[in-house]
């Protein structure tokens, strides 16, 4: 009877065990995270609609249906991204996640001049190399210094009614995500 | 020798069990460490950032969340009316009360596994600040349900039970400590169909 009331408690704290080992790596092995799905859809650099705009099932879990996105996989191992798009829309909003699925960094349409989406995601080392000579493309570009190496970003835009559908979508599959040597 | 071996494996297998089971437990539940609840709302600002605790980690891989950021919005979620009733499709509800300070809002109800809940064949289930109707004395009184409503109408549809999300945009209380001061608007039911 001993045994067995000590073997249910060395069990408890087992399992206490278990549950912490089972916590701390399920992002590290979780398949299902929005990484995953868009490796599954798109290739790296190769912005992607993730709501249901297309008639095909959300990529993430982005739940409001007042929103359109549009997301893109980058590596900054390759070089900084810049991340382009053009339109007119009531309101948007970028988000930079690391690989797994944190978020890094995020700014809306406020931050910027006349509210163009135009910016480039670089490491702060690869931030000190542009910095020497800067390209003739980034004049205008909003600089996000993030310390990262694979990544996902995400514009979102905000749709009131079906009638501003059209811009939206154009404005986010005009979107371009483009690694720049 | 048999007794060892049998005693081993009630060892092995309550930990096993017992500790995978209550992270998944842990995980479905909607209450959680990092959780600011005011009145019937819930909402988790640091769900998905850095910050966060190693459940919220965990949940964000396990079901692919890309979480607002804090310059982006703050979603609060509400399960339960004002007398602590399950939220249910077939129920009228009157949201009802003050808005904290942002751009925009939005809101809509989803059920359980995440499904926004569709307002019927040609209504959109989700309302927005930018097409609100405001009433005299600055009262802001929205209804939801599967009738149509005078004034601010969410429309519902179907029967079981859902959640009001409400996302603020571009708000201060997403980026600073004030999301446990606020004042958010209270949920009563109003009639159910039978």
């Amino acid at each position: 009877m001993h045994k067995l009331l000590y073997a249910l408690l060395v069990g408890l704290v087992g399992a206490g065990i278990v549950h912490i080992v089972v916590l701390l790596l399920l992002p590290q092995f979780s398949e299902r995270d929005a990484w995953g799905s868009l490796a599954e859809t798109a290739d790296l650099y190769k912005a992607v609609r993730v709501d249901e705009g297309n008639g095909v099932a959300p990529l993430v879990r982005l739940e409001d249906p007042l929103f359109s996105a549009s997301a893109c996989r980058f590596d900054l191992d390759d070089g900084p991204v810049h991340i382009k798009a053009t339109g007119n829309v009531p309101f948007w909003s970028v988000s930079i996640f690391n690989r797994s699925g944190q978020n890094v960094y995020s700014f809306n349409d406020r931050a910027t001049e006349r509210g163009a989406l135009d910016f480039v995601v670089l490491t702060p080392s690869q931030m000190i190399e542009v910095r020497k000579a800067m390209p003739e493309s980034y004049q205008r570009s909003i600089f996000v210094q993030v310390q990262i190496g694979e990544g996902i970003m995400m514009v979102r835009s905000f749709v009131p009614d079906p009638t501003w559908k059209e811009a939206a979508s154009e404005f986010l599959e005009k979107m371009g995500c483009t690694k720049e040597a | 020798m048999l007794k060892t071996v049998i005693l081993t494996l009630v060892v092995l297998s309550i930990s096993i069990v017992g500790g995978g089971a209550s992270v998944w437990y842990a995980l479905k539940a909607n209450e959680g460490m990092g959780a600011v609840r005011i009145g019937q709302w819930t909402a988790f600002p640091s769900l998905g950032t850095a910050d966060a605790d190693p459940y919220s980690k965990a949940r964000v891989a396990r079901e692919g969340i890309l979480a607002l950021g804090r310059a982006e919005g703050l979603t609060f979620t509400a399960e339960r009316d004002a007398n602590g009733e399950v939220l249910l499709r077939q129920c009228s509800y009157e949201i009802q009360g003050p808005f904290p300070p942002a751009r925009f809002w939005t809101l809509y109800a989803a059920d359980p596994s995440g499904k926004v809940v569709p307002g019927g064949e040609q209504r959109l289930g989700a309302i927005h600040s930018y097409q609100f109707l405001r009433f005299t004395e600055n009262a802001n009184l929205i209804s939801a349900g599967r009738h149509p409503a005078p004034g601010n109408w969410l429309a519902l549809s179907g029967s079981g039970p859902m959640r009001f999300l409400l996302t603020f945009f571009d708000t201060p209380i997403a980026s600073g400590t004030g999301a446990a001061d606020i004042v958010l608007p209270t949920i009563t039911k109003t009639g159910c169909d039978a």
